[in-house]
């Protein structure tokens, strides 16, 4: 009894899990997102811009859905979110800032 | 009762100020770390991209329709991870010994697809020395399919300890913690999916 208090208190902190139906519900919407994500490549004349938009739109909202629900950091404490969203933005600009030293961002051809 | 009941939750070592369970901070934290490790590999990556001086080169070689197969079975297997982790937690040990097992199945899947990849890149000449995308490729897929294998390994060793009994309710944090790794792999492949496979 006091174990599994104390255990609800630290897993918990704040709520409790998504339920199966959830986690099932979830599986469906990260299958057809995916499923519209590979169709999309092969639409023929989509602005190269535009897609690539759309792919990493799609990604992030995957990327959202699977940390926030299976990973249940939308139902913990705030402290985890912290210690994952605080390098996730790190790694990002660490993405981005080696992507403009390596010159990804130059508008003109280089010669 | 009550009063050795409250004592032993005041001097839970596992449970710290924050109030949170010290073991799934420290894996939180170690999933922020490997955040800043792939998302220096995959910065490499892209930066690199189109840079190769000889080919082959990515639209030539990556095989979408299989890895797209491939993405959607590590994508499920978070699925069953997840029924895993709610059948221990209802102490349902009978379903959380298929999910396990099935989850270790679907990432061993994924790491077999990896093979077959990998070894067919190789025989088209592409190899971790042949050019940057080579390097690049290799060297960021790789480290994903090491973190996998890691993960089949540690979700084997709970399936083992299940069919011996010694995995229950009051072991639902050890289930919780490997979930955590096994979806970080999942959502890394879903980066590396868009930007090395889908992105042209």
């Amino acid at each position: 009894m006091a174990q599994s208090h104390a255990t609800a208190q630290a897993h918990g902190a704040g709520g409790g899990h998504a339920t199966v139906a959830t986690y099932l519900r979830i599986a469906v919407v990260l299958a057809i997102v995916t499923a519209v994500e590979i169709a999309l490549i092969y639409i023929p004349g989509l602005p190269s811009h535009v897609l690539v938009a759309l792919l990493i739109v799609m990604s992030v909202v995957k990327f959202a859905l699977v940390v926030g629900f299976y990973m249940h950091l939308r139902y913990d404490a705030r402290l985890l979110t912290a210690l994952f969203v605080g390098p996730l933005s790190i790694a990002c600009a660490i993405i981005l800032a080696l992507m403009a030293l390596f010159g990804a961002f130059l508008l003109l051809p280089r010669s | 009762m009550t009063s050795h009941a409250a004592s032993h939750v005041e001097h839970d070592p596992n449970i710290g100020i924050t109030g949170l369970d010290h073991r799934k901070m420290g894996m939180w934290a170690f999933l922020g770390s490997e955040c800043m490790f792939f998302g220096s590999l995959i910065g490499t990556y892209l930066s690199y991209k189109g840079k190769s001086l000889s080919g082959p080169t990515p639209h030539e070689i990556l095989n979408i329709p299989l890895t797209s197969v491939s993405a959607f079975v590590l994508l499920m297997s978070s699925v069953l991870m997840v029924l895993a982790l709610a059948a221990v937690q209802r102490n349902d040990m009978k379903w959380a010994k298929v999910w396990l097992f099935s989850t270790a199945m679907f990432g061993a899947g994924f790491v077999g697809f990896q093979i077959f990849e990998f070894t067919h890149f190789v025989n088209l000449g592409l190899t971790l020395r042949t050019n940057l995308f080579g390097s690049t490729f290799f060297t960021l897929t790789g480290f994903h399919g090491a973190h996998v294998t890691g993960g089949v390994i540690w979700l084997l060793a709970l399936w083992a300890l299940a069919l011996r009994g010694k995995l229950g309710p009051q072991d639902a944090l050890k289930v919780e913690l490997c979930g955590l790794y096994w979806h970080f792999v999942d959502i890394v492949w879903i980066a590396i999916f868009t930007l090395v496979y889908l992105i042209p």
